[in-house]
């Protein structure tokens, strides 16, 4: 279970999170949505401790993360998978070496054995062909796709999808999205899905949080953001671009 | 330019100190923290053969050519004040004696941190501004061991055995030009070198390279790692990492000259 209680965050004078406070069960889809700049990627990067809180809690299945060193945060994240909104593939290496890479790592395999894995994750996410290229040569949508299958070599157990389907055309979206199911239904895992893509959304989500102006505005079940009156939710849903909210 | 009032002077002074000491406080941390990683080593094979192949095999044409016209040079510079007193027994003795303590590291210190010094501080430069750092950290990999151990190692071990090249050619392209410039015979220029040159000449030199490679190494790498804004701040990063690294190996060449000497 993922806790996050109480975040307070601030960059210099720009107070991004004011007090987020969510809860994600065990097995389950949590969608975060909001408008660009809401501080939705600020939120989940706390998760694996790639930003730390100015006050407030992380907790994940019952053990305080909150205060970590960097140090003690490295079992964690062998736990808790991140993809990144932007590809970070590293392109001193062929996509195969990418997902290869934390497998050799942390498995402590041959380079022959972790290639082998690698190429198994590839597959799952329709890449495998082009194992032995360079992140250079491709666009955003099959660069997100190679940087999943890289999160989820290490058979996470909570993994963080920051706008997985951006960019992506609608059938590798749909793969994206069913993996998604797959992991949750089939393994357990808990994901923490960023996105916008209302499909994915009112396709795959147990849950969704809105975030507005640092704080969570509403969470219940996607059908809840059909049926509620509140304004700025009906608004970003229907993006209307008049309305109460403030973009 | 507008005349700055004294206020706005001294903080602008103040600003710029403080920046320097921030830059000295992280070089200092990240010289401990590499050093803490490699007793006992804990460091990534493949990153760190593939950084010495990159720095060393690629370095070498560029060192070897350098060398040989520091060695010509020294040469012809003192070619005429050996011709004037007939000392041509000192030749070899007074190039060797200025390019194994003095010059050979210089250059090739120099040399190494424009290519191979602004090379690592662009690396990972665009890898922080393009979140591929905070990629290796979620993937729960050390950038520590995994990148910057690997490059450190790299760096000092190709900077002493490439001033050691470097030292060598430099002989060879003294005795050269020796011969075709004032008829100094090649056994001439050997025996001045071997009756005059003590290993202490070599040692001081090769201790110089020594610490201008732990210099550049983490100069480059703590200017790449605090890199920020895109590719703007790489371009500024990796400027100042090459002048920075400069500045540093005269500011060691002095100290150790002096204390050595
Ligand atoms: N490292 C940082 N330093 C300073 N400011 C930051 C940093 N990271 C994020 N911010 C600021 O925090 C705010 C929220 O950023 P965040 O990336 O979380 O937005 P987001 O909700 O993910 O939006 P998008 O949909 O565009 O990805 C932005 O205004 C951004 O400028
Ligand atoms: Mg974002």
């Amino acid at each position: 279970m993922i806790e996050f209680i109480d975040i307070h965050k601030a960059f210099g004078s720009k107070q991004v999170l004011r007090g987020v406070s969510l809860e994600v069960k065990k097995g389950e889809i949590m969608f975060i949505i909001g408008s660009s700049g809401a501080g939705k990627s600020v939120l989940v990067k706390h998760l694996v401790g790639l930003i730390r809180p100015d006050a407030g809690r992380v907790i994940l299945d019952g053990v305080e993360v909150t205060n970590l060193t960097e140090e003690e945060y490295y079992p964690i994240r062998k736990r808790c998978a991140m993809v990144f909104q932007n590809s970070t593939l590293f392109d001193s290496m062929t996509l195969l070496d990418n997902v290869a890479l934390p497998i050799r790592k942390h498995f402590k395999l041959s380079l022959a054995e972790a290639r082998s894995e690698a190429k198994a994750k590839l597959a799952l996410v329709n890449m495998e062909q082009h194992a032995e290229r360079y992140p250079a040569d491709f666009g955003d949508g099959m660069r997100k796709k190679v940087a999943i299958a890289r999160a989820l070599t290490l058979n996470p157990d909570f993994v963080i999808f920051d706008e997985p389907t951006t960019g992506i055309d609608p059938i590798s979206a749909n793969i994206v999205d069913r993996l998604i199911r797959d992991l949750s239904d089939r393994l357990g895992v808990t994901s923490i899905v960023v996105s916008h893509d209302l499909r994915s959304i009112f396709g795959v989500a147990d849950r969704v949080a809105m975030l507005y102006k640092g704080q969570l505005v509403l969470d219940g079940p996607p059908s809840l953001y059909r049926e509620t009156d509140n304004a700025i939710v009906q608004q970003f849903i229907n993006g209307r671009p008049q309305g109460p909210m403030e973009v | 330019m507008q005349a700055l009032s004294p206020s706005k002077l001294l903080s602008r002074f103040g600003a710029a100190f403080m920046a320097i000491a921030l830059d000295v406080g992280g070089m200092a941390v990240l010289l401990y923290q590499i050093l803490r990683c490699l007793v006992p080593p804990r460091l990534d094979g493949m990153e760190t053969w593939r950084n010495l192949y990159k720095v060393g095999v690629k370095s070498a044409p560029i060192v070897v050519v350098t060398a040989m016209l520091t060695g010509a040079i020294m040469v012809i510079q003192s070619g005429a004040l050996v011709a004037q007193f007939d000392a041509f027994g000192l030749l070899g003795w007074g190039a060797a004696f200025a390019t194994l303590r003095e010059v050979g590291p210089i250059m090739i210190g120099l040399m190494f941190s424009g290519r191979v010094g602004a090379n690592n501080t662009a690396e990972l430069g665009t890898m922080k501004v393009t979140d591929q750092i905070d990629a290796l950290r979620a993937l729960a990999i050390d950038p520590i061991t995994y990148l910057l151990v690997p490059r450190f190692i790299a760096i000092v071990l190709m900077m002493f055995l490439l001033t050691i090249v470097g030292d060598l050619t430099a002989l060879v392209g003294g005795a050269y030009t020796g011969q075709v410039l004032l008829g100094v015979s090649p056994s001439l220029f050997a025996s001045s070198v071997i009756e005059y040159i003590t290993l202490e000449d070599l040692f001081n030199g090769l201790f110089k390279a020594f610490t201008f490679g732990i210099a550049i190494a983490v100069v480059s790498s703590h200017y790449g790692m605090t890199t920020s804004g895109g590719a703007v701040g790489v371009g500024r990063s990796v400027n100042n990492s090459v002048v920075a690294s400069a500045v540093l190996i005269f500011v060691l060449d002095y100290f150790i000259t002096s204390i050595l000497h």
